[in-house]
Parts: structure tokens; sequence; C-alpha cells
């Protein structure tokens, strides 16, 4: 079953009076407890999908559907609380609010949530204990090395128990051995938590990590691949 | 009333050698001679607007660089603050409410970059010490300004001249005016102490090389007014040691009419103490040499550079040169130069103008009555355009400039800290709270800088001048600061800031997540 359907998305930016086509008739179905990674060259359009599959911004035509909920019709309001419940977000440099701890960090998104301080709490330690820095609660960012932070932006993505997590060049800043444990934690929210994982990357390595790889170019994705993504959802 | 400070313009005075040396308004008024202005030496330089323009640029930038230094000694201080209710906030972290972590947040951020908030909280506490200085000053001089109902100071002066120069008789024809025709209600409570005359005498130690170490300007007046009408010499205002050293001094001034009562600051740069006789050579009444002996001092304070001999000495030494001269002192009828009278209440006060204004009394000259505060308004009428300013332009900028210096900081902070605020909408952050952890921060540095400012420059003030700082500016009284700077500082630091930092917040609440991102990625 598509937890995430893509169809006939276009979206395009302007500049002046130029207008660029950055995403152009692109159908995309992602399925529920399904890992993939999203490739292509600069440019191709593999951030702006993946920002409007996060509810970050709005399509100029088509439709997203995430669950039951058509995202590409809500107001910027109306994403902002429902990426709070269903999106979780790893990026490339962890943006992680340097003032707060990891702790606090982690606990950031679901301030907004209706739970009581046990339940934050508990959520919150299990999510660090996940990631393997149960030791490191009231560290700062600062404090952390390159690999922490990421497993801390991790644990953040995840605490809140989102519909996707949503990861742009999530090893783009790791040396190769914090970007292994960070792919292997990406594994693990999708083999043990069965999570739905879209991954940007332009690392080959990291790609081969997930189920499925879409590769983007100008925009769309090509017919060869449209035609691979049919054959495995025919599988 | 015993002023000491010059600062007015005096009209240009004649040389030496005039038969009528005439004082200045603020001579009238009360303000002491600046010796380089007397008859007798040199030349008056011109007191021009270029040149007060220049003394209040200089006094403005001292007031800056010593608030400057003020902020810096300060900034543990402020710091201290910002941990301790931050301390608080920690204490309810738990609660999970979202204004508190991002007022925590907030706090946190201070700390980020210490230089940047550190010069930001001194602008803030400069501009805070600056305008709320004016605000006292301007306060201060509405208030001396203000009409009292009750126990009115009333001053007889010339209604046609400038500086006042009336006849001895004068004093008494009031007072017998006063018992004929006012009211018994609205009479002064007591003659003896609620009359005061003033005359006024420069002089110097030298008569030929005259400086502003050797002169004096005296009042020449009643003693037993010195405790009962003059302002800050009353037993409410000191220590009562001081008052019984004082009651001494004028109980010396009573024995004999030669003695003088000279400031402490007024001895020293004469070189002169107490006990000691002096000859005054008299530069306003020509060829009257005063000797007298010097038979005590003023409280310190306000009086510091001020003198007192006695009236009734310099109508005596009028009635000597008549004697030796065979003629009238060319200022033996024009020696008085105001009267000052203590009433009841306004009504009295209104009652006696009538009657002082009547034709057939108090003809030659015409003379007016007038309450201490119309005198000082009179007198400010010269500064309008200068206060006007202050309080119109000068107050306005300075609270631009301090919004300005926020809003760049700000502006600043934000830039830096786009990616954040774009994390936090990322992660379901209404705009509102992104909007109030910047806005609150800038108001939260306005306002600690301006509670601070005020509570940290009164407490010092109060600590240092209980009384209230005596620095005498012509008849003003002693200069307190206004207790309402205490609220208004913080006000006003919080208000610039909040002004300051308001289109800093609104667009940093408007970043838009998916441009930050494009732009990391």
């Amino acid at each position: 079953m598509a937890i995430v359907e893509v169809r006939n998305l276009y979206k395009s930016f302007s500049r002046g009076a130029e207008k660029i086509d950055v995403l152009m008739d692109l159908n995309l179905d992602v399925h529920e407890g399904e890992f993939i990674s999203l490739m292509g060259p600069s440019g191709s359009g593999k951030t702006t999908l993946l920002n409007l599959i996060a509810g970050l911004d709005s399509p100029t035509e088509g439709s997203i559907v995430i669950g039951d909920q058509e995202i590409s019709a809500m107001s910027e309001s109306e994403l902002a609380r429902w990426r709070t419940r269903n999106v979780g977000f790893v990026f490339q440099f962890y943006n992680l609010l340097p003032v707060l701890t990891a702790y606090e960090n982690v606990e950031l998104p679901m301030l907004l949530l209706p739970m009581t301080g046990a339940e934050r709490k508990k959520q919150v330690l299990n999510a660090l204990e996940l990631v393997g820095l149960g030791d490191r609660l009231t560290h700062r960012p600062g404090q952390l090395s390159g690999g922490q932070c990421q497993r801390v932006g991790i644990a953040r993505a995840i605490v809140t128990d989102p519909t996707i997590v949503v990861a742009d060049e999530p090893t783009g800043a790791l040396d190769s051995k914090s970007a292994d444990t960070a792919m292997s934690l990406l594994e693990l929210l999708r083999s043990e938590l069965g999570k739905t994982i879209i991954m940007v990357t332009h690392d080959p390595k990291a790609a081969e990590r997930a189920q499925r790889t879409v590769h983007l170019d100008k925009g769309r994705i090509p017919a060869n691949e449209m035609a691979r993504q049919k054959a495995t959802r025919v599988l | 009333m015993f002023p000491k400070a010059g600062g007015h313009r005096p009209p240009a005075l004649p040389l030496q050698g005039d038969d009528v040396p005439p004082l200045s308004i603020s001579h009238s008024l009360g303000i002491r001679m600046n010796p380089q202005m007397m008859p007798g030496m040199s030349v008056a330089p011109d007191f021009s607007l270029f040149t007060m323009a220049i003394y209040m640029a200089f006094g403005l930038m001292a007031i800056v660089l010593g608030a400057t230094l003020l902020g810096t000694l300060t900034l543990p201080l402020f710091f201290a603050t910002t941990f301790a209710l931050e301390g608080v906030l920690l204490l309810f972290q738990r609660s999970g409410f979202l204004a508190i972590r991002v007022a925590l947040m907030m706090f946190r951020s201070l700390r980020r970059n210490i230089l940047r908030t550190s010069l930001t909280y001194v602008a803030l506490f400069v501009f805070t010490f600056v305008l709320t200085l004016i605000y006292s000053i301007v306060a201060f001089l509405q208030s001396v300004q203000e009409e009292k109902q009750q126990d009115v100071k009333v001053i007889m002066t010339e209604k046609f001249q400038v500086p006042s120069q009336m006849p001895p008789r004068y004093t008494g024809d009031l007072i017998a005016v006063m018992k004929k025709e006012l009211p018994l209600e609205s009479q002064p409570k007591n003659f003896e102490d609620d009359v005061m005359t003033w005359g006024f005498v420069g002089g110097s130690l030298d008569p030929v090389n005259k400086t502003l170490e050797n002169s004096l300007f005296m009042f020449a007046m009643e003693p037993h007014s010195l405790l009962t009408m003059m302002d800050d010499l009353g037993q409410k205002d000191m220590p009562g040691a001081d008052y019984e050293k004082f009651q001494t001094a004028v109980q010396q001034l009573q024995q004999d009419k030669r003695n003088i009562l000279v400031g402490k600051d007024k001895l020293a740069t004469m070189g002169k103490s107490v006990g000691e006789e002096v000859k005054i050579y008299s530069m306003n009444y020509k060829d009257i040499v005063l000797e007298c002996k010097i038979v005590g001092t003023f409280p310190d304070g306000r009086y510091n550079g001020s003198a007192v001999m006695r009236l009734d000495y310099l109508i005596a030494k009028l009635d000597d040169y008549k004697v030796q001269k065979g003629s009238v002192h060319p200022l033996a009828e024009r020696c008085t130069n105001l009267v000052w009278v203590r009433l009841p209440n306004k009504q009295a006060y209104e009652q006696l103008a009538a009657i002082v204004n009547e034709p057939g009394k108090f003809n030659s000259p015409a003379v007016k009555m007038e309450t201490a505060s119309a005198g000082i308004g009179s007198f400010l009428d010269a500064y309008k355009d200068i206060l006007f300013a202050v309080k119109y332009i000068l107050m306005p900028s300075l609270a631009v400039i301090m919004a300005l210096v926020v809003s760049i900081t700000m502006t600043i902070a934000i830039r830096e800290r786009r990616t954040e605020m774009a994390v936090l909408k990322v992660l379901g952050f209404p705009p509102r709270s992104v909007f109030w952890m910047i806005f609150g921060e800038g108001v939260l540095i306005g306002f600690l800088s301006g509670l601070i400012c005020t509570w940290f420059v009164f407490g010092v003030v109060q600590v240092l001048f209980p009384g209230g700082i005596k620095f005498p500016i012509a008849f003003f009284g002693t200069f307190k600061l206004d207790w309402r700077i205490l609220w208004l500082g913080p006000l006003l630091g919080a208000v610039a800031a909040a002004l300051g930092t308001f289109m800093p917040a609104w667009n940093g609440c408007k970043v838009k997540a998916s441009e930050v991102f494009s732009q990391v990625a």
C-alpha cells in the first residue's frame, strides 16, 4: 500500500520574469515501511521533491497524498501542524539548536504535542537510547562529534513517531564510519519500527542501503525508471 | 536661593567707573556673578549660542562616556540577572509549556554571542541613561515652576527694570502695606521670619588686581532670615549637629554688623579661614570698602561658594559715604535688589500683588509681586527654545537611535540564525513562537538595560547624595533624580527595543524553511 502518492506534480519557481520548471509531471509512489533514496545530478529537483513531500513547500500543480491526507491542498499553518505529527526530518548539517542540549533538541518537536512531561521524557530517552546516546543527554551540539550530532538529529526525527522520515543528504557531512552508523540507524528505523524513509543522497553507498533508488533528471523521473517502478509495484 | 553656577548669559556689564553698575537679571534672580563679568575687570567675553552649543556638546560627550563606563561596569550584573531569571524558568522547565521553552531558548541565545549582547546592552544602557537624565532635568525644571498652593514664597521686583534696584525703605513699606491692607488670614504668619531682603554686593580682596580667587559675591540680608527663609538651610534640611553649628554661625553674624559668613569653597579659593578679618573692595558699590570678619561658614553643599553679609552694614557704609563725600552714594537708594515674602497661600499672593499694583503705592520705582516659580519661569523663558529642542527633538532622536541600534543588532543576529528559525518552523513551531523568541530577546535586553541603568544609578545617587545633589544652579534647589525614572527607564528600554526588534522578528518568523534548506543543500 502506497503511503506517499505523488501525482502529476509540477513545481516551478520564478526568477524575475523567468520561470524555472524544477519538477515536471512527476509521479511517485512510496509504500509504507519502504526505504527509498532519491538520486540525481545537482538541480534535478531531488530536494524540491523532498520538501514537497515533507510539506515544506506547496506544488505548482498536481497532488501529494500522504496516508489519507492530501497535503498539497493544505494551508501553511495546516502543514505546520501536520508536519509535527507526521514527518521526521534528518538534515545534512544536523541543524540542531546550539543553545539546547541533546535532550532538549530531541524534546523540541514534542513540545508542540499534547503530552504529559513523563510521556515526553520517556519518548525522548527512548529515542536517544535507540541512537546510542543515552549518556549524552546534557551535551550541547558543540560538545558532540558530527556523527553524534547526526544521531541526535535522527532521534529528533523519530521522537514524535512520524508517518514518514525524510532525510536530505544525511551522510553528506559525515566521515565514512559515522555515515555507516547513520545509515544503519535509518535501516533500523525501517526494519524495527516500520518507518517509511525517503532519503536524498549523492552517495551511491548510502543509496545502496535503501530498498529502492529513484533517479531524477531535469525534474523528471526518466521513462525507464518509471517502468522499473511499475515493475516493482507489480512485484 | 544662593546660586553658584554660571551658564546664563548676563547682559554686558559696564566697566569700572560707571556710576550705576547694573546687575544682570541673573543676579536679580540670584545667580552668582561671574567675576570675569564684574566691573573693573576684563571685558566680558560674549557667551554666544555657539559657545553654549560647544559646552553642551562637550557635556553630552562626557555624559555618554561616563554612561558607557558605567554600562560596561554593570555588564556582570546584567548577565547575572539573566542567569537568575533563567534559573527561575528552569524550575518550570519540566512543565512542558511551549512558552517556557521558547523563553529559555531566548535566554540562552543571549549568551550565543556575548560580545554582541554586551555591546547591545551597553548601547541601550547609555541611551537610557542619557534619556532618563534629560527627563529628570526636564521634570526638575517643571517642578520648580509649579505653583505652590500653600506657604508661597513671593518676590517683589521692579516692574519696568531688570535688574531691580529698589530703595531700602521698600522692605519696610511692603511690611506696612501687608499689615495694613492684607486680611489677617492672608498676612505672613510672622513678619520677622517671613520677610527677607537681598542686596547683591560684589567685591574683591585686592583693590587693583582683581582675580577669580580674590573676588566674592555676597548677599546683603537680615541675618535671621538665613534660618527662616533660605532654601536648604532649615532644621529639616540637615543633620542636627550641622544645624546647631550653623545656628551658632548665624548668632555670630548677628553679634556684629561687620561679620560675614563665607562658604567653604570660597574660603579655600580666597585662602582665608574663619576668624580672619578681610577688607572687601566693592566692585558694584563704587568707593565702598567693607571691613569684615569671617565668623562662620555654611553647611556643606550648595552654599559652598556663597557669602552673606549684613544688610544694615551695607546701609551704614552707604551712610558713611554720604558723610565723608558730602553726597549720597549713587546706589544708596537702589541697594535693595529683591524682597522675599512667605505668604500662607496663593490667594494671599494674589491679594498682595493687587495691592502692590495699585496706583500711589510703590511708584518710584514701580514694582510687582511674583511667585518664585513664576520668577523661575521668566528666567527659563530665555531657554525655552533649548528646552523645546531637548524635549521634542533631542529626546525623540535619542529614542529613534536607540531603536535603530537594537534593530541593526537583531537583524545581524537573525541573519546568522535563519537556519535555526527554519528548523523550528520545519519542526512545526508556529511563526508566532519564532517571532516571540526573537522579539523577546531584544525586549529583554532593552528592559534589563533600562532597569539596571536607572535602578543602579538611582541607588548610587541615593547612597552618595541622600538629600539630593546639592549643586546650585541659579535659584534652583537640590537636584533629585525623579523617582519616576525607576519605571520609565525599563519601559523606555523595552519600548525602544520592541520598536527596533519588531521588523527583524517579523522577518525572522517569515523565514521560508524550504528556501533556507535549498540554500544549505
